[in-house]
């Protein structure tokens, strides 16, 4: 072996060794869906960052209504893959300005979809004020996930 | 020929373990994002017993009625821990009462803070600092029409390989004047630790 042979394993080595010491930063984009209320007549959109992700999980039925004056919105989540997601989703909520209400206050939450399950996420509005929403989901933020 | 390789090893040692080498490291981090560093009742927890209690609360129709055309006044008592662990849940209760009153359907008195009230009206009335006319009075404040309390139990068991933990969190709100419970709820949150094999 000659000495350039030597020096490229030797490097490789080292780099390798090296990579496997970093813990890549999670992978946090998802997929989600948001109300615009500046649109007659009032349009749902979806938004799909994570390709990966969106091809385990459909979104769809996003509902939204008046309960008690606040606003209520009811989507369906369901799996099309056949083992179990950690995922974590988050509501926020604006007003017709566009502006966000209780900006930060409403937490990621946690959730567990099994093999082709299907649920419903349920949210209400803070208070009176919001008029349109945003929700977004994502994987539990772990290196353990790899699509 | 021979010490050159054992050299060469001890160093490629070096450089393996010196890459591993841990420091710590200090960053912010999202305050509402899911927080799983051990089994115990943590933020992500707490958020979620909150939002869901509130969400459950404003949308009950009994609560719609109760709110239409007025603000009822609730009083928190509190939330009896009957977990093993140490909660704080007094700050369960001020999450809860927080997003309630910010959504403008109730209101709210803190029976922690009477004292201090008592002291500052008594301050008011009797120092000879304040102008009489302008003095808070005693025998004014309106009085809670419900009352708002609350239990929270866990069942943790666990063995060698795994441990499991089930916190349920019932709450109710009760008309003061009738005694009738016009509304209850509870939620679960259920919580695993499996050993799981770390590679690269």
């Amino acid at each position: 072996m000659n000495a350039i042979a030597k020096a490229i394993v030797i490097s490789s080595v080292v780099a390798l060794s090296l990579q496997a010491c970093q813990t890549p930063p999670p992978i946090t984009s998802g997929i989600g869906a948001e109300s615009l209320t500046n649109e007659i007549p009032p349009a749902t959109y979806l938004k799909v960052d994570n390709p990966e992700l969106a091809e385990l999980l459909t979104i769809s039925d996003v509902k939204n209504r008046l309960n008690n004056g606040l606003l209520e919105v009811n989507t369906e989540l369901s799996s099309q893959y056949e083992k179990s997601l950690k995922l974590q989703y988050q509501f926020q909520w604006f007003d017709p300005e566009g502006f966000a209400v209780e900006a930060g206050k409403r937490p990621w939450q946690p959730l567990e979809l099994h093999g082709f399950q299907s649920i419903s996420l349920q949210a209400v509005a803070p208070n009176s004020r919001a008029k349109s929403f945003k929700v977004y989901i994502r994987p539990m933020s772990s290196n353990a996930y790899k699509f | 020929m021979k010490n050159k390789k054992i050299l060469a090893t001890c160093l490629l040692t070096m450089i393996i373990s010196a890459g591993c080498a841990q420091k710590s490291v200090v960053r912010y981090g999202d305050a509402t994002a899911v927080e799983t560093t051990d089994i115990n009742f943590g933020s992500t927890d707490l958020q979620k017993v909150a939002a869901e209690m509130t969400d459950s609360l404003l949308l009950s129709p009994v609560v719609g009625t109760m709110t239409n055309n007025n603000r009822p006044i609730v009083f928190v008592e509190r939330i009896k821990n009957k977990t093993s662990e140490h909660i704080d849940t007094e700050s369960i209760t001020d999450s809860i009462s927080t997003r309630l009153l910010r959504s403008g359907k109730f209101r709210f008195v803190d029976m922690t803070r009477v004292d201090a009230a008592r002291a500052q009206i008594e301050f008011q009335q009797d120092s000879g600092m304040v102008d009489p006319s302008k003095a808070m009075q005693f025998g004014q404040q309106v009085g809670a029409e419900y009352m708002l309390y609350g239990n929270l139990s866990s069942i943790v068991k666990s063995n060698k390989d795994k441990s499991d933990v089930y916190y349920k969190f019932t709450i109710r709100l009760m008309d003061l004047k009738s005694g009738l419970v016009e509304w209850a709820d509870e939620t679960e949150i259920r919580k695993t630790r499996t050993k799981q094999s770390v590679g690269w």
